[in-house]
């Protein structure tokens, strides 16, 4: 595999006298930084950058190794469509394999020699005279006309806050940060949190651990997961003619698009789709109280669906055990509840969750007149089209503000994404200009129309989500079907932007902060 | 709300976070044992268990709660609430170990009408609006602060008892605190709310069944302490608490629940009153209820156990 860093990081660029100002940098060498780099090339973008943090590519599933580790959203639609893969071993593929595809989307590509590894960014700055990003990687610096955000939503995380946790004298382990070095084989296990790494992490973990205690604050809607392997024939018919892949992802697709119905919008589908929920309880679980337990008590779709077959009967096996006490804090030797009990455990598995960056990026970045992106972004994030901010030129997000399904494939989502950023940069390219600064009014009026639209569905049904704010503002989701996303994604309008042009200030010979039209 | 001295919710819970503690915290082996006399043991062992199961039973009722909370705070509240009337059921458990009262992995016996109150809560809690529940649970949170728990203050002299008591009564006071708060905002409802909600459950079923289990639940209770020494006055002053606290609330008398509840606990409290006729005749009757007509004891209620820490998963009977 050459998609490793096998070189020493070239610095482009360092010290103004050699300073070589990109065509596009791209931040972060995951999935969709991949894929916007595979996208760039294909419309002619040769001088591009991607700076990557680690030390080989793949980003949250690089990162996410704990064991059972998978999509919750059907192979077929986990890839992108200009780059599908055949080869899907599963309904729902196994963490490692996605990683194995990125990897090799990255050598299929050609991507490597323009990745540089082990480059964090640090700081992003809007040049304005020079009509460039300036990026800071610690202490190398690095310049680009465009850039684009594919740092991803899910790629930190960190330890909660709980009373106590400094104190604990045993292995603390994060689910999207796995000690792969650590062996639970017959340990006291607690695990807490009960989201989509938890449902996973848990049935692997019963068939190993000595006892597994399971610390729940708020069940989610579990629906069943079949997870079958693909026939070899299949897979072969896939490689040979794409159009029956494309044909089988098409229906994927427009099967996740009904659920929008249920999912996205609080209507009677939702109801519906509680009732399959209960049943699945209902059919699996056997104690009544247990039930009870693991009954969710908001609508469906207002957090994120759990997907799993395994997961209830991993609760009832012999060694496992659901509670749903408090936790009071962390102790020296394990957890105390709220019941007044201590539970001594040799390991506490953190399935938090992600620090999802609602506030924008978790470096600072700074737009055309200084301003600072994080303090904008600060309560309530605001983007056009989730892909652009006014203020800051020349800049793409992807899983930028309300960008989020609740229902179909993130990837589907971030290629619309892709597909809107790499039109941005054709027309910068193409049309010779200095910036595009998405215009404030187009801005607000869309996201008045975000929000207005966002009333109705499950998300603000009343439970509180990481796809909230603390005032319970929704800055991360899409109200709508990905059809109606990526037909907005597909029409880049170069009038929804203040342009400034290379051509203008050559003309007039004006000084360039004044050419904006 | 509207309330004249209406209370922070987000403050109490903080509070409420703060406080807590663990079987573990206690020296359960300290001296003090000796303290119970031979003769009051029996007494004691039946009075523990029914104090313990009123407190399982008490659990259960604010995990319904929480469900119906009119906040997401007071939400919470309620699901720390739910853990901490386990938690004392969980000391009394320990408290009767100590003294000897349990072998090895015994739990007491409950006897029938906690049976009866177990399998109403089981059946008809989660469906009860809060305006019944966030009644009768404050009735009987008074009663257990207010009668009982001074009660075995007075009658046991253990130093660990009163420690653990302590911890319990300060529990016990932030419960009632938001007991009568949420019941003062339910009376803030319209009167026609009011009405409706109280109408269209009293005539229920479930309500009716509730009433012939929470009847003769109480007046066993009152039986057994009046006959173990309990000055009748003491439980007066108790009922008397409920009224004078839910009187202290703006709204809180226009819940019509709350004033039968109150004209209700004036009866139980009179012993010469004709009620007891009907009460103890149900007592009575209820202790010939056939036991195969009980379904499974849930398993919510096997949940109590008096080991202060737990290592490996254990389920069924004392299970932590």
């Amino acid at each position: 595999m050459t998609v490793r860093d096998d070189r020493r990081p070239t610095s482009s660029g360092q010290g103004a006298s050699k300073r070589h100002v990109h065509t596009t940098l791209v931040i972060g060498a995951g999935f969709i930084g991949l894929g916007t780099a595979i996208k760039l090339r294909e419309a002619g973008i040769e001088d591009l950058v991607i700076l990557e943090r680690a030390d080989r590519v793949g980003g949250t599933w690089r990162d996410a190794t704990y064991p059972g580790a998978a999509c919750d959203i059907p192979s077929q639609l986990y890839s992108f469509s200009f780059a599908k893969n055949p080869g899907w071993s599963r309904a729902y593929s196994p963490s490692a394999e996605i990683l194995a595809h990125i990897e090799e989307l990255a050598e299929r590509f050609d991507l490597v020699k323009d990745i540089r590894f082990n480059t964090a960014v640090t700081k992003l700055a809007f040049d304005k005279r020079a009509a460039h990003w300036e990026v800071t990687a610690g202490r190398k610096k690095f310049y680009a006309r465009t850039v684009v955000v594919a740092s991803g939503p899910l790629s930190d995380a960190s330890l909660p806050n709980i009373a106590g946790l400094e104190d604990f004298e045993g292995k603390k382990v994060l689910s999207a940060r796995w000690d792969n070095d650590y062996d639970f084989t017959g340990k006291n296990v607690a695990v807490i949190g009960t989201g989509a790494s938890a449902v996973q992490i848990i049935p692997e973990l019963v068939k190993v651990a000595g006892s597994v205690k399971v610390f729940q604050r708020t069940p989610g809607w579990v629906m069943p997961r079949v997870d079958v392997e693909t026939p070899d024939a299949v897979k072969q018919v896939f490689e040979k003619l794409p159009v029956v892949q494309q044909a089988a992802r098409s229906a994927l697709f427009f099967a996740h698009e009904a659920a929008a119905t249920g999912l996205v919008w609080n209507t009677p589908i939702t109801t519906l789709i509680q009732q399959a929920g209960k049943l699945h309880i209902r059919m699996t679980v056997k104690d009544k109280w247990l039930r009870r337990q693991l009954t969710p008590d908001f609508r469906a779709g207002c957090k994120r669906m759990l997907m799993s077959s395994d997961y209830y009967p991993a609760l009832q096996a012999d060694n496992c055990k659901l509670i749903t006490w408090p936790i009071a804090k962390i102790t020296p030797a394990g957890l105390q509840t709220c019941d007044a009990l201590q539970h001594e455990v040799d390991a506490i598995v953190f399935a938090t969750g992600y620090d999802v960056h609602l506030e924008g990026p978790p470096y600072p970045i700074t737009g055309l007149d200084g301003q600072s992106l994080q303090e904008e972004w600060s309560g309530h994030p605001e983007a056009y089209k989730s892909a652009s901010a006014h203020g800051y030129p020349n800049l793409f997000f992807t899983c930028g503000p309300n960008s989020g399904p609740g229902h179909n494939s993130l990837l589907v989502y971030a290629q619309g994404q892709i597909e809107y950023a790499v039109s941005g940069i054709r027309a910068i390219v193409e049309q010779d200009l200095r910036w595009i600064d998405v215009k404030k009014d187009v801005q607000d009026d869309y996201n008045v129309s975000m929000q207005k639209r966002l009333r109705s569905t499950t998300w603000m049904s009343g439970c509180s989500s990481w796809y909230l704010t603390k005032d319970g503002y929704n800055a991360s989701m899409y109200p709508g079907f990905a059809t109606q996303y990526l037909r907005q994604m597909q029409d880049f309008q170069i009038r929804d932007y203040e342009v400034s042009s290379n051509a203008a200030q050559r003309l007039w010979n004006i000084p360039r902060d004044l050419t904006a039209v | 709300m509207a309330t004249k001295n209406s209370m922070d919710m987000d403050e109490m819970l903080a509070k409420v976070k703060g406080r807590q503690w663990a079987l573990a915290d206690i020296d359960w082996d300290a001296p003090g044992v000796e303290t119970i006399s031979e003769e009051f043991r029996p007494k004691l062992k039946a009075f523990m268990a029914d104090l313990c199961w009123i407190e399982n039973v008490g659990a259960r009722g604010f995990a319904a709660m929480a469900k119906k909370a009119p906040t997401p705070t007071i939400a919470e509240i309620y699901r720390y609430f739910h853990a901490e009337e386990q938690r004392h059921a969980n000391a009394e458990l320990a408290l009767l170990k100590r003294w000897g009262m349990l072998e090895d992995g015994e739990i007491p016996e409950p006897n029938v009408n906690i049976r009866m109150a177990i399998e109403w809560l089981d059946t008809y809690a989660d469906d009860m609006p809060l305006s019944v529940l966030g009644t009768v649970i404050p009735m009987l949170e008074v009663a257990l602060d207010g009668a009982l728990l001074k009660f075995l203050l007075e009658e046991v002299h253990d130093p660990v008892c009163h420690q653990v008591f302590e911890k319990i009564n300060n529990d016990e006071s932030r419960h009632i605190a938001v007991d009568f708060e949420v019941l003062d905002m339910i009376g803030h409802a319209t009167a026609r709310k009011l009405a409706i909600d109280f109408v269209s459950n009293v005539a229920t079923p479930a309500l009716i069944i509730g009433a012939l289990m929470y009847l003769p639940l109480l007046n066993r209770i009152r039986n057994n302490i009046v006959e173990m020494g309990l000055e009748p006055e003491k439980l007066y002053r108790a009922m008397e608490r409920f009224e004078k606290l839910g009187n202290r609330g703006e709204f809180t008398h226009r819940v019509p629940l709350f004033q039968v509840i109150r004209q209700h606990a004036k009866m139980v409290v009179n012993p010469k009153h004709p009620y007891h006729l009907l009460a103890n005749s149900m007592v009575t009757l209820s202790e010939y209820y056939p036991k195969a007509l009980f379904r499974p004891i849930p398993t919510w209620f096997k949940e109590l156990t008096y080991e202060p820490v737990t290592r490996s998963v254990k389920k069924g009977m004392n299970a932590a």
